[in-house]
This record gives structure tokens, C-alpha cells and sequence, in this order.
């Protein structure tokens, strides 16, 4: 028996023909017609997983049909494997990056970055055909080798049994290295002894423990900045100017300030304008890095902008949100719940930190590039001490109105782990808000453990 | 074996608790330090008693810090802020200042954790990832001026570059003395034992500098006058095996047992706890940034990433090590979740495989469960090397005859 499959629903195409263009990088164009039938024709061929209706699908995609940005971000998705492997066809340069980092200095050399979540999606879009068990199976698979090539303790291994099989074309590991977590700086090293020799390696070393007010700490990262940009150049064969910083910067910027715009007016709302998937994809939009290509996020956030206004502005409730749901808050490194399984469980998410610790944080425009680039990648709240970030994350959570904290950490991600109970314990201290800490596997499907302790937080709040 | 020195240390350690605590009482501060390149010279030479937190072995420990820093954080770490929880080690008791490296990750999340927890004192050294590049270095030589900036207002008193001088000398004069010492545990006819040295290294850990330096003087006189020339080579039917991974600490001696119940010989170590962090430290310059950078150019730590093979200087050092103390295998303990060491796990074995040296890595904690299964492997892996050393014996004899 065939699996059950969702399917956009007619009625609300027109609507949607009616939406702007995607504009990417290459200054081509996808038109609404042409995603249209790619979501509705094309997609459900190739990834059945991704529109199969199964309770365990952890990440299936907002079903919210009548906001435009909700298909198009699900259409970015799902064409970002084929469009990676074009970009790498027409010689373009691809760098793995950490998670958490803004990417102004890739965008800057003409690079697109990818963080561990990406690379990995990169690779899942590689093979068609599968339902979720194969697509899980497929993955898990993978994971075991580099597991065995790295250290079974690794929280994520960021796609390297894809690039040292030569399966992914990745030219630079060049992470902000130490940047929130450890396994990556270990993981960039495991590369050294792949049979990959191709691949260059890079460490963009960032510098620990609150060093924002330290000249020499920024003056350090601001040289490991130059060394990425110069590594990156090797790559490409261009040479990349300070001015190609500052223009990347003032792009990003613009990015970062429409993210949080959007943020902000999500939150001013009465009512939640949408579900919690549409709220994330589009904030992360703000970071411009999510779909592998700055332009074509940039342009589908400046419409989410006005879609989002508009629904604020008419008190529209999102797609499948309960009245009155309980507001969550998610802290930590490369994790989230199940959006659609919360939603029904009376929950919803109104925001994370991670992601978004950076979107906030802008970047200088006057100066030396470098070095203001270095000076807000040390500020981000996300790096600061315990009680500066907990600081910090109560102004969000505050502006949020969320109604519970949950802090969940990785199976095997000892740096965000190990500061997880003092921050939930500043933020039930200063906000009488209830919090729990809740640690999950990275890979495979989201199971019912996982769910049935937030539907009982849920329940509780 | 019994050299009479180390029943003089022992009785020492057991005493300095109390020592340290009539020292506080008189107006001393004693400075805990946690870490692999805290510059302990500058901690002594303003005045403080330096005294290196490093516990391990007891699990209740570990799960008392899991409630702080979670389950999640190398077993070491849990145990240290277990300990801090309770409070009932004697040296944590006796500890004003905490100062911690940033070298490797958990460590300095362990600073914070200990900070906001336990409301310690906390001085933190940032360590550069790219320690080998001129500009990580300059960085490291700030952060060797702020550290000392830091416990000079809490010493109420600045750096004299005299006494700084009088530590450097005091501390190579040590080094020097240790190195002296390790040779005669890997030597034929040896009249030390390799775990009688590395109790004797951790001994220095805890003990006054001044009255150590005295004490480890002794101990190589002894040995020099039972053993005028020591050579390191085998004895009949060793099996000369070599420690490496994450660190050892006090309190922590299962594998260490097991390695020799099951009848193999410890001859050298790379471990952090133990004789590695003594080699090759030149200090070039008496200053806080000389002492530190000192400490930056020796064998680097695992946790800080190096992203050349064939350069790593950490390999090439213990492919050295294994070289001068003649070992035949390398047992390679790491700790559960601590990434710095089993990342390498693998690609160790691969490097040692190219040249013969097997290698048996043992994946513990400090609970006793996994006593047994230990055993089994290490009993099996010193079987193992001693059939070989016995084939490749009788080979020889053939080819002689």
C-alpha cells in the first residue's frame, strides 16, 4: 500500500501565482507558476519523504497553503540539493561552516557556506524515491561510518563521510572554530586523515571566553578573518577586497535587519500570524546562509515582511495554531521540536536562540571591515558568560511573551550541555518562568519520548 | 623496589592539608588551577600557593556533577565540579582563587559552571586554537598579561620580575630533575617503578615547590646510588607498554591496576597528568608572556586542533617517546565524552600501525562496571604483545643459528 502523501491544494494556487519572483545569486529566476509545479508535480516524486503524513516526520514542512513565503522557503528546501550540485557544475566555490555563524566573509570571497544542518541536507536531497523509514535508515547508515572515523561521541560529524567520499563537492572546512561547540574544531581535524586530500582545512579561530571587550581579541579574530578570506581566495582565484567585506556586510546587515523586523512584528501580534515551522524558516531567512544562496533568501524575506504585516494587521491566526497556545521558547545548538506535533499538542513556538543570536547581531559599517566583523562575531550574546546570555535570552523570551523554556542539547554536545542548567536557572529566577532541560539524538526520527515530554510541559503550562 | 624518598612524600601528602590550611591562616592565598597551560610559574611567583585540582576515580563524584554540568561533560570534569558540590576534597577546601585554562573547551565550561554554582573566584587563560601561527601567539602573550593582571590584583601586590626569575629557575631545576627520574622506571633491572614516578609527578602537583625540588633531589640520589647506570631496555618477558589518551589524575588508578595485574609493565606516558606537561618547556623570556608562550610551544595538547598529519608534533612526540622507552603496544585511554582524545583514537592507531606499535584503546569511566570487561582486553592485548616479542624471539634465534 502506497504511503499517504500531502498535496497543495488547488484552491489556493491563485492566490499564490500572485506572489514576486525568487532573484538568486546568479541573477536568475524561479517565477510562482514554475514553483507551483514543482511543489505539487516534481517534489512529491522526488522526496515522497518530505510530503509523506507520518506523525515521526520531525521536520515535514509548514502545511500553511495560504502564505505564499510558506512555499516558497519549502521549495527552497527542496531545491537545494539539485542547486548545490549546479552551483558546483558552474564552478562556483562551497565552504562548510560551523552553525551559529554569520557568513559575510564567504558571501564576501563568493563563496556559499553551508553549516553541518545544510551539508546534510545537501546530501539527503542526493537520492530519490525514499518514504521517511529509508530516508532515516539512509542516514543513520551514513552517520555510523563517520562515527567510526571520527569518535562515536561526536554530537554531529558535519557531513564528513560525505566529503571525504568525494559524494559532496566541498572545496574549505573553514569553520568559526570553538564557536558554541567543540565537536566541530575535533571534526575539522578528522579531515586531516581522510583519504580526501582535496579538500583544504581551515581554522577560524574564535576566540573564548568573552573577549568582546579585549582589542587584542578582536585584532586576533580580525586576522583570522583575513587568513579565511585568503584561504577561500585560493579557492576561487579571485582576489577579494575589503570592500567586497564591507559590500557583503552592508548586504547581511540588511538580512539581519529584516530578520529581526520580522521577528519583532511576529511577536506584536495578538494571535500567532503563523505556525511555529513558518515563524522559524522565515527568521532564519534573516541570516541570508539558509537556502545556500544570500539573494534568494533576501527576496523571499522582504515579501514575508509584508505577508506578515498584513496578517498582524488583520489578526489572522497561522495555519493549525491552537487559540490561546502555551508560547515556547527553545534554547540551544542545532535543535528544535516538532512544530506541527506541538501545535496540535496546544503549543507553539515563538522563538530560539539559536539562529538567532547572531541575526542580531550588526555589523559595523564604518572601518576597518575585518575588524568590525571580528568585533560583533565576539559580541554575540549567544558566546557571552552564563549570566550575560541568560541576561540576554530573558529580553527575548520576554518580547516573546513566552510562556516556557526549553533548553535541549544533543546527545554528545558537552559545550552547550554543560551551561544548561544555570541558564534555565537564571531564567526561572528572574522570570518565575518553567523551564526543563531535555536531551535528544540529532539524528533520525523525532520519536514519541521526545514529544510526550513537551506535550506534558505543554499540558503543565 | 622500595625507595625510602617516596615514603617520606607520602607521608608529606598527608600532611600538606593541614599545612595548607595553617598557611591561610597566616595571610597565604593558594590558587587551584586546572588545566594544561596555566603558566604556574606566575602563580608562584606572586606569592600564592599553587596547587593543581586533578581528581578522578570515584563515580559518585561524577554524578553529583552531572546535576551541574550534565551527564553529558567528560568524566574528569564532572568529577572536579562534583567535588566542588560537596566540598569536602581538602585542597578544594583549601582553595581561594581558581584559575583555569581555556585549552580544552569542557575545561573552561567548567570554570563557568564552578563560578556561577559555587561562587568561586575564577581567573580563566584563553588558549588560541591556532597556536602554531605568530598571530595566535602575540593573542596568547595579551592574554598571559591580562591573566596576570587579573591575580596580581587579587596578590594586592604586582609581578617582580626577580621572583618570577627565582620560579622559572625553581620550576626547570624540577623538570629537569623529573626527566632524570623517568628514566630509571623504563630501565632494565629498574629499582622504580613507572607508577611509583607518576605518583611521585602528581606528588608535585600538591606538595611545596621548594621542599619538592628537595624531595625529588633525594629520590634521584637514591636511585643513583642503587642504580649507577641505568639502561633502558627489557627485561626478560616484559611487555613494555606505553600510556597514552586522556589524563590519569589521582584517585583515578583502574587501569593503571589492571595494565599490571594482568602482568604488563608501564614504561613512559603522554598523558597530561603526567611527565608530558614537564618536557620541553624553554622559558626565553622572564616574563608573564615568555612563561606563558613557554607552555604554548611545548607538545600541544589534543584539544587543540592541528589540521597537518605529518607535522603533528603531538604524534611525532610520542612516536619519540615510544622510540627512546622502547614500548611495545600503547594502551590509548580516553574518557567518556572527552572529544579532545577519542577523536584520535582511530587515526593514533593508524599513525603507530605504520610502524608496528599496536594499539588497544580502553573507553572508561570512573564507575566499576566495566572492571571486568577491561581487564579482559588488556589481559588479551599484553598476551598478545608478549606471544609476539616470544615469535619474533625465536625467529631471531633461528636466523642466528
Amino acid at each position: 500500500m502506497g504511503k499517504q502523501l500531502f498535496r497543495y491544494s488547488e484552491a489556493n494556487k491563485e492566490k499564490f501565482l500572485e506572489s514576486d519572483n525568487i532573484t538568486f545569486n546568479d541573477g536568475s529566476t524561479v517565477s510562482p507558476e514554475e514553483i507551483w509545479h514543482y511543489l505539487t508535480e516534481e517534489a512529491p516524486a522526488k522526496y515522497p519523504s518530505a510530503f509523506e503524513v507520518n506523525l515521526y516526520q520531525g521536520n515535514r514542512g509548514s502545511r500553511d497553503e495560504t502564505l505564499p513565503t510558506s512555499l516558497k522557503t519549502r521549495y527552497l528546501g527542496l531545491t537545494f540539493s539539485a542547486r548545490m550540485e549546479k552551483a558546483k557544475d558552474n564552478g562556483k566555490s562551497i565552504a562548510f561552516i560551523q552553525g551559529g555563524q554569520a557568513v559575510d566573509p564567504y558571501t564576501a570571497a563568493d563563496t556559499i557556506a553551508l553549516r553541518p544542518g545544510l551539508v546534510n541536507q545537501w546530501n539527503n536531497g542526493l537520492e530519490y524515491g525514499n518514504d521517511i523509514n529509508k530516508e532515516n535508515l539512509r542516514r543513520k547508515k551514513s552517520k555510523e561510518k563517520a562515527f567510526h572515523d571520527m569518535s562515536f561521541e561526536a554530537c554531529q560529524t558535519g557531513g564528513y563521510e560525505h566529503v571525504q567520499a568525494g559524494d559532496l563537492r566541498i572545496d574549505v572546512i573553514a569553520p568559526y572554530t570553538v564557536l558554541r561547540c567543540s565537536d566541530i574544531s575535533y571534526g575539522v581535524e578528522a579531515h586531516r586523515h581522510g583519504p580526501n586530500k582535496n579538500v583544504k582545512l581551515l581554522n577560524v579561530d574564535y576566540p573564548l571566553r568573552f573577549q568582546a571587550d579585549k582589542p587584542w581579541a578582536i585584532e586576533y579574530f580580525a586576522k583570522n578573518l583575513r587568513r579565511l578570506v585568503n584561504t577561500l581566495d585560493e579557492v576561487t582565484g579571485r582576489k577579494t577586497s575589503e570592500n567586497d567585506l564591507l559590500k557583503a556586510i552592508k548586504l547581511h546587515n540588511t538580512g539581519r535587519r529584516l530578520g529581526t523586523e520580522l521577528a519583532e512584528l511576529w511577536w506584536s501580534a495578538d494571535v500567532p500570524p503563523t505556525n511555529s515551522d513558518d515563524r522559524a524558516s522565515m527568521v532564519s531567512l534573516g541570516n541570508l546562509e539558509v537556502h545556500g544562496d544570500v539573494q534568494a533568501s533576501l527576496s523571499v524575506l522582504k515579501e514575508a515582511k509584508k505577508f506578515i504585516a498584513e496578517r498582524v494587521k488583520n489578526g489572522v491566526k497561522g495555519h493549525a495554531v491552537a487559540d490561546n497556545p502555551k508560547r515556547l521558547f527553545i534554547l540551544g545548538s542545532c535543535v528544535g521540536i516538532n512544530g506541527s506535533r506541538s501545535e496540535d499538542a496546544g503549543a507553539i513556538v515563538v522563538g530560539r536562540d539559536d539562529q538567532w543570536s547572531h541575526c542580531s547581531s550588526l555589523v559595523e559599517e564604518v572601518g576597518d571591515p575585518f575588524y568590525n566583523l571580528a568585533k560583533a562575531t565576539l559580541e554575540y550574546p549567544y558566546e557571552q558568560s552564563i549570566e550575560k546570555r541568560a541576561q540576554w535570552t530573558i529580553e527575548q523570551i520576554k518580547k516573546s511573551r513566552a510562556d516556557g523554556v526549553i533548553f535541549i542539547h544533543n546527545w554528545g554536545c558537552n559545550t552547550q550541555a554543560a551551561i544548561s542548567r544555570p541558564i534555565v536557572d537564571i531564567i526561572k529566577r528572574e522570570t518565575g518562568i518553567p523551564t526543563y532541560i531535555h536531551e535528544r539524538d540529532l539524528h533520525g526520527l523525532r520519536d514519541e519520548q521526545e514529544q510526550n515530554r513537551v506535550n506534558a510541559f505543554v499540558e503543565m503550562l | 623496589m622500595s625507595v625510602k624518598t617516596l615514603d617520606v612524600i607520602r607521608k608529606r601528602l598527608e600532611e600538606r592539608p593541614d599545612e595548607l590550611r595553617r598557611a591561610r591562616e597566616n595571610g597565604l592565598k593558594v590558587v587551584g588551577w586546572v588545566g594544561y597551560n596555566v603558566p604556574e610559574e606566575i602563580i608562584h611567583a606572586l606569592g600564592f600557593i599553587p596547587v593543581r585540582i586533578a581528581i578522578g576515580g570515584d563515580d559518585r563524584l561524577v554524578e553529583i556533577g552531572a546535576r551541574y554540568a550534565s551527564s553529558k561533560t567528560c568524566v574528569f570534569i564532572r568529577e572536579i565540579v562534583g567535588a566542588f558540590a560537596e566540598n569536602q576534597d581538602p585542597y578544594i577546601q583549601q582553595t581561594d582563587i581558581l584559575a583555569f585554562d581555556a585549552t580544552c573547551l569542557q575545561n573552561y565550561r567548567a570554570a563557568e559552571v564552578i563560578e556561577y554554582f559555587f561562587k568561586k573566584d575564577v581567573v580563566v587563560l584563553a588558549v588560541p586554537r591556532n597556536f602554531h601561527l605568530d598571530e595566535a601567539k602575540e593573542y596568547f602573550a595579551h592574554e598571559a598579561n591580562e591573566f596576570t593582571r587579573l591575580l596580581e590584583e587579587r596578590a594586592g601586590a604586582p609581578l617582580d620580575s626577580a621572583r618570577l626569575a627565582e620560579s622559572v629557575a625553581l620550576y626547570n631545576d624540577i623538570r629537569k630533575t623529573l626527566k632524570s627520574i623517568y628514566t630509571f622506571q623504563a630501565s632494565k633491572d629498574n629499582v622504580i617503578s613507572w607508577e611509583e614516578v607518576y605518583d611521585l609527578i602528581q606528588a608535585g602537583d600538591l606538595l611545596d615547590k621548594r621542599e619538592y625540588l628537595s624531595l625529588l633531589t633525594q629520590t634521584l640520589d637514591e636511585l643513583k646510588e642503587r642504580q649507577h647506570h641505568p639502561v633502558i631496555a627489557s627485561d626478560d618477558g616484559d611487555c613494555r607498554i606505553f600510556l597514552s589518551g586522556s589524563l590519569i589524575p589521582r584517585g583515578d588508578r583502574k587501569l593503571i591496576g589492571i595494565i599490571r595485574s594482568v602482568g604488563g609493565r608501564i614504561v613512559g606516558d603522554d598523558l597530561w597528568s603526567g611527565i608530558l606537561p614537564h618536557l620541553d618547556l624553554d622559558i626565553k623570556e622572564i616574563s608573564p608572556a615568555g612563561v606563558a608562550l613557554g607552555y604554548l610551544n611545548r607538545t600541544p595538547h589534543a584539544a587543540l586542533p592541528y589540521l597537518d598529519l605529518e607535522s603533528d608534533r603531538r604524534l611525532k612526540k610520542l612516536q619519540e617517546r615510544l622510540s627512546e622507552f622502547k614500548a611495545q603496544g600503547v594502551i590509548y585511554h580516553t574518557l567518556r565524552y572527552c572529544d579532545p582524545f577519542t577523536f584520535k583514537a582511530k587515526e593514533t592507531k593508524n599513525v603507530l600501525a605504520k610502524s608496528g606499535i599496536p594499539l588497544l584503546e580502553i573507553h572508561t569511566e570512573y564507575a566499576g562496571s566495566d572492571y571486568e570487561a577491561m581487564k579482559t582486553r588488556v589481559e588479551a592485548f599484553v598476551e598478545m604483545i608478549k606471544i609476539k616479542s616470544e615469535i619474533a624471539e625465536e625467529q631471531g634465534v633461528l636466523v642466528d643459528a
